[in-house]
């Protein structure tokens, strides 16, 4: 990835996750906003609840007080309190009483709290009131509430209790109003809330026991099944204390209700858990706040990425532009151009590189062509000293050649033209070296440009190897054993087919002369990352690290008869080709030199020769 | 002085003497106003599809007379001067009385009275033989005099468009089925022309409605449901009762299956608390009944216990492993019913047995009220024995064993367990006058008259 494309994404997801951050952040904020509005609303329907409840229950309780404070029940209660107990004469008093006071629930209850008149379950006179003893022992006048069996069903109601003290007996008036739908519908409810009460009876949830003043009957309707409330009331009766919970009706999460379940206790000892009021709040606003700032987030993420991606395409090309010049400059000069320069613009940190790069290459060019004026003196100094070395030796036995034939010709005239004869032969002789020593020299500077042609690198090696055949196994030394490991898949590449013949014919003799004992030679081609592959190993003494540092060096030479130049032309040869030369060598391990040459075959002209004519302009 | 306050005294008093003397004697004029709570469709004494009541009775006796009347266990001449019974008490000949005419002018014949007693009873075969109707019956029937007198046994004579025409002693002026009869007296009456000039009865009025109309002033004769009779007061009016001639029983739907439902029937009617409910629901109307019959007709009613016995209901309830859940049904329109009903399931529901009450639709058992038929034991039983689907009784001999073994084997199918017997109140004005009850519940208003306000 570019360092333009990087930038890119740095921005982009720089941008992204700040979006998405003040995204995340609103919605937290929101999120506890309507926790708390629903907390306070929860807490005002509570309130509400309560004062409603309060308000019904001193209306109740003063409808009972009337009751009690009637003449009907004041004589009823003195009766009562004598040895009478038929109930038959009041039989039909609670009726009355409660049409009259407009209560839904009325019943006199005797001091044994046996019921002698009631207006909601009229056959039920003569049989015990079940809540008799928490209403005759609580001191507390105020009204209560209280689950009324009835002859089909049970009922919750508000009920208030009033004693009447006739003789040393008292007579209870026990009266009271449902909690039915109509005190659920008046409750003022804020928007998007509702209240239901479930009557708890039973171990197990059942739908019929919920009232939901919303709907026609709560369990008929389809879409918001009551069952989906048992959790929550199961959870009120398990754990006896407030709970809340989310009731999801539906996939879509706007339809979610938060449930806010209080239980309702009656009186008594145990304070009995007569119903659970559910307090429900629509998440509808909250999901569709949520997700109008999710869209509006995603909205202004998306363009923020795009306008991201515009300007730090144009950011990142102004701060990009100098560091492609510098890196376009720097593989300029990795391909030689040392001239390489970037244009400083600017004084900032890139201007700043740029003009280090500046610098950088002058001082390297200023370098190179110090270290060339060097090597160029130095390799004065080597070719002076190796012609010094070379004449030097052929010149030292003409000297005393001629020195022999002075002194002859003065002291032994008789053996003049013997020695004479002999010194002629000398001298020939000698001159002869000294113009063999020339010939190499002239030899090596005019190496000649390679005409490159399709050439198969193994038919090479193979020439190569025929030609040395009969050397490797000559008489008077040990036999050298050939090996030869060629790809049979490698492609050819542009090459001199002489040139590289030659090459490799020095290498193959320097393998014979590292192996005056003997030993393995392998010839070996092969592949490797579009390049032909040709390595010369030998099984000899090796080089030191020294020596393989400056082995191609010209004139430079490990052997006792040579002229230094043999891996010189080598390396030039490979070297005009494109190429590259490398040893490997370690002292009595053998050396292996490996040869790299780059296909190029793409390069030729159309007209190459054939690998028939290759091979016959080959020399044999 | 002294003196001339004595006669003026005594004059006074002769006065006020000779003014009781004619108030309390009968007077012409004057139509009766009467509501009642049924409400029949038709006025045809023989139809059966409309159920048996004592305002039903009341209105045949009006409009009809039957061949013999029936009254404290003794037939009187009614349609027919004499009569006699042959073959065993198997054939019965009554003779009809001369110079009846119906209510259109036709003279009575035995032929049209044969015709209205085989219409009534299918199973009886009935001809007219001269100046009298002899019915042959499949066995020796001692109690056809009763049967005879039973309203749905009045003489009837029916035209093609199924018009009614009796020979009582009022005639129909205007019938609106179920709402309104209008009836005028009939001049030409065999027995007389009646004291009243007409009688306007409304129907389908309930009790309370009829306590009202009778306050205000715009009823003269109404009916009283028993359990309000207790709270009538004495001065709107006059209130008369018959005996206990009501049967409230329940009655089951089908007969015992199993012997567990054996024990959980003996269990629901050793549960039923009869005392609470005859003195609170009831008000202390009736009597709390354990046979089928009162104790003034069959003279061994107290024989069978009305007491409740819950302990014992629960060994029994105790001795089935599960026992389903039975329906109750009562008549929705009757108060007191549903108040009973209610009343039955919590004794049950004290048994361990579960009754679920409804007013609507078919039920396990029912609770009903059976008027009963006739002041004569068997004709009653067998009335009973027809509603409550039971086997007829068979009588023979007509002997108080017999009787009491037929009641015995009725209960022990215990197809009905028998509540109460309530009697039938009525309440009247203090205008009406001369007015009494039959012993079958119904009003005898053939010698009534009206006479000014007490």
């Amino acid at each position: 990835m570019t360092f333009r494309r990087k930038l890119l994404v740095v921005f982009a997801l720089t941008v992204f996750l700040s979006v998405a951050s003040v995204a995340l952040l609103v919605q937290w904020v929101t999120r506890n906003a309507f926790e708390k509005t629903e907390n306070l609303r929860t807490a005002a329907l509570v309130t509400q609840f309560q004062r409603e409840f309060n308000r019904r229950g001193d209306d109740v309780a003063k409808r009972v007080e009337a009751i009690a404070a009637s003449d009907s029940i004041t004589r009823m209660a003195t009766a009562l309190n004598g040895t009478s107990s038929d109930f038959a004469e009041y039989f039909d008093l609670a009726r009355v009483m409660a049409e009259s006071h407009q209560l839904d629930f009325l019943e006199m209850v005797d001091a044994r709290g046996t019921i002698v008149s009631s207006a909601q379950w009229p056959a039920k006179f003569g049989y015990p009131e079940p809540a008799f003893e928490s209403i005759s022992t609580s001191n507390d006048q105020s009204p209560f509430l209280k689950l009324e069996e009835l002859q089909d069903s049970t009922a919750m109601g508000f009920f208030a209790a009033h004693a009447i003290h006739a003789g040393d007996r008292s007579v209870y008036v026990v009266g009271g109003r449902r909690l039915d739908k109509n005190f659920l519908l008046a409750l003022d409810l804020p928007a998007d809330t509702r209240v239901l009460l479930y009557q708890n009876r039973g171990d197990h949830f059942s739908p019929e026991l919920l009232l939901d003043p919303g709907a026609g009957t709560s369990v008929a309707d389809p879409a918001r099944p009551a069952e989906k409330f048992a959790p929550l009331i199961d959870a009120v009766r398990k754990y006896d204390q407030e709970i809340s919970g989310l009731v999801d009706w539906t996939s879509d999460r706007a339809d979610e209700e938060v449930f806010h379940a209080i239980p309702l206790r009656g009186v008594g000892k145990d304070r009995p858990l007569l119903g659970i009021l559910l307090i429900g709040n629509s998440r509808r606003s909250y999901v569709e706040l949520k997700r109008r700032i999710r869209d509006s987030a995603l909205l202004v993420g998306g363009g923020g990425i795009v306008l991201a991606i515009l300007l730090s395409s144009w950011a990142s090309a102004r701060v990009t532009r100098p560091v492609e010049q510098l890196a376009r400059a720097a593989r300029d000069v990795t391909s030689g151009n040392w001239n390489a320069s970037v244009q400083v613009e600017g004084h900032d940190e890139v201007a700043q590189l740029a003009e280090s790069f500046n610098r950088m290459t002058s001082e390297l060019l200023a370098q190179k062509e110090r270290l060339l004026q060097t090597e160029r003196v130095a390799a004065w100094r080597e070719l002076a000293r190796r012609l010094a070395h070379e004449l030097k030796n052929p010149l030292f036995p003409l000297q005393l050649t001629v020195e022999n034939l002075i002194r002859a010709r003065e002291q032994s005239p008789e053996m003049f033209e013997e020695i004479f004869r002999e010194s002629s032969q000398t001298l020939l002789a000698e001159i002869s070296n000294l113009k063999g020593i020339i010939g190499r020299f002239s030899e090596f500077s005019k190496m000649p440009q390679p005409q490159l042609q399709r050439v198969q690198v193994n038919e090479i090696a193979e020439a190569v190897a025929r030609l040395f055949q009969a050397q490797f196994i000559a008489q008077g030394r040990e036999p050298i054993h050939c090996q030869m490991q060629l790809d049979r898949h490698l492609d050819p590449v542009a090459a001199d087919p002489e040139l590289l013949h030659r090459a490799l014919s020095n290498l193959v003799l320097n393998a014979m002369d590292a192996m005056p004992n003997g030993g393995t030679l392998t010839l070996r081609t092969r592949r490797d990352d579009g390049k032909a592959v040709i390595e010369v190993c030998d099984t000899g003494s090796g080089l030191t690290r020294e020596e393989c540092e400056r082995i191609f060096t010209p004139y430079y030479t490990s052997k006792q008869h040579g002229t230094g130049l043999g891996l010189a032309i080598v390396q030039s040869v490979v070297s005009d080709h494109g190429g590259r030369i490398s040893v490997q060598s370690e002292p009595g391990k053998g050396t292996t030199f490996v040869i790299e040459l780059p296909s190029n075959v793409g390069a030729l002209p159309q007209a190459t020769l054939s690998q028939e004519e290759i091979a016959g302009k080959l020399p044999v | 002085m002294k003196h001339f306050a004595f006669h003026w005294l005594a004059v006074s008093s002769l006065f006020l003497g000779l003014l009781a003397r004619a108030e309390t004697r009968p007077q012409y004029g004057g139509t009766l106003r009467v509501t009642m709570y049924a409400a029949p469709a038709t006025l045809d004494p023989a139809d059966s599809r409309v159920p048996d009541s004592f305002a039903r009775r009341s209105v045949a006796s009006l409009l009809f007379d039957t061949l013999v009347t029936w009254n404290t266990g003794h037939a009187q001449p009614g349609l027919a001067e004499s009569w006699q019974s042959s073959k065993g008490n198997q054939r019965w000949q009554f003779r009809l009385r001369h110079g009846v005419k119906f209510h259109d002018g036709t003279a009575l014949t035995s032929d049209i009275a044969a015709a209205s007693l085989r219409l009534a009873n299918p199973a009886w075969s009935v001809r007219a033989e001269g100046e009298s109707v002899v019915i042959d019956c499949d066995e020796p029937n001692p109690e056809m005099l009763a049967e005879v007198a039973l309203p749905r046994n009045a003489i009837v004579k029916r035209d093609s468009e199924e018009k009614v025409s009796g020979t009582g002693p009022f005639h129909i002026v205007e019938w609106q089925p179920g709402k309104k009869l209008t009836l005028a007296a009939e001049e030409d009456c065999w027995r007389g022309r009646p004291f009243l000039d007409g009688v306007e009865i409304e129907m389908g009025r309930s009790f309370r409605d009829q306590a009202t109309a009778l306050e205000v002033g715009r009823a003269d004769l109404v009916e009283i449901a028993p359990e309000q009779a207790h709270h009538f007061p004495a001065a709107r009016g006059r209130l008369v009762n018959s005996a206990p001639i009501e049967l409230m029983a329940l009655v089951f739907a089908r007969d015992v299956s199993s012997p567990d439902e054996k024990l959980l029937r003996a269990a629901l009617e050793l549960s039923v608390d009869r005392g609470s409910i005859h003195s609170v629901l009831l008000q202390g109307a009736g009597q709390p009944a354990g046979s089928l019959l009162p104790t003034w007709i069959s003279g061994f009613g107290f024989v069978f216990s009305s007491q409740a016995d819950l302990q014992k209901a629960r060994q029994l309830r105790d001795q089935v492993h599960t026992a389903r859940v039975w329906t109750i049904g009562y008549d929705g329109a009757d108060a007191v019913a549903r108040l009973l009903v209610e009343r039955i399931a919590l004794n049950a529901k004290d048994a361990g047995l579960s009754l679920v009450p409804t007013a609507v639709g078919a039920s396990d058992l029912r609770l009903i009220r059976i008027p009963l038929a006739s002041s004569d034991a068997w004709t009653a039983l067998e009335g009973i024995a027809a509603q409550a689907g039971l086997s007829k009784a068979k009588n023979n001999g007509a002997t108080v064993e017999e009787l009491f073994a037929a009641e015995q084997a009725a209960l022990a199918s215990q197809r009905v367990v028998p509540l109460f017997h309530l009697p039938v109140f009525y309440a009247a004005s203090g205008r009406l006058r001369d007015w009494s009850l039959r012993a079958d519940g119904s009003v005898e208003l053939a010698n009534a008259w009206l006479g000014a306000a007490k």
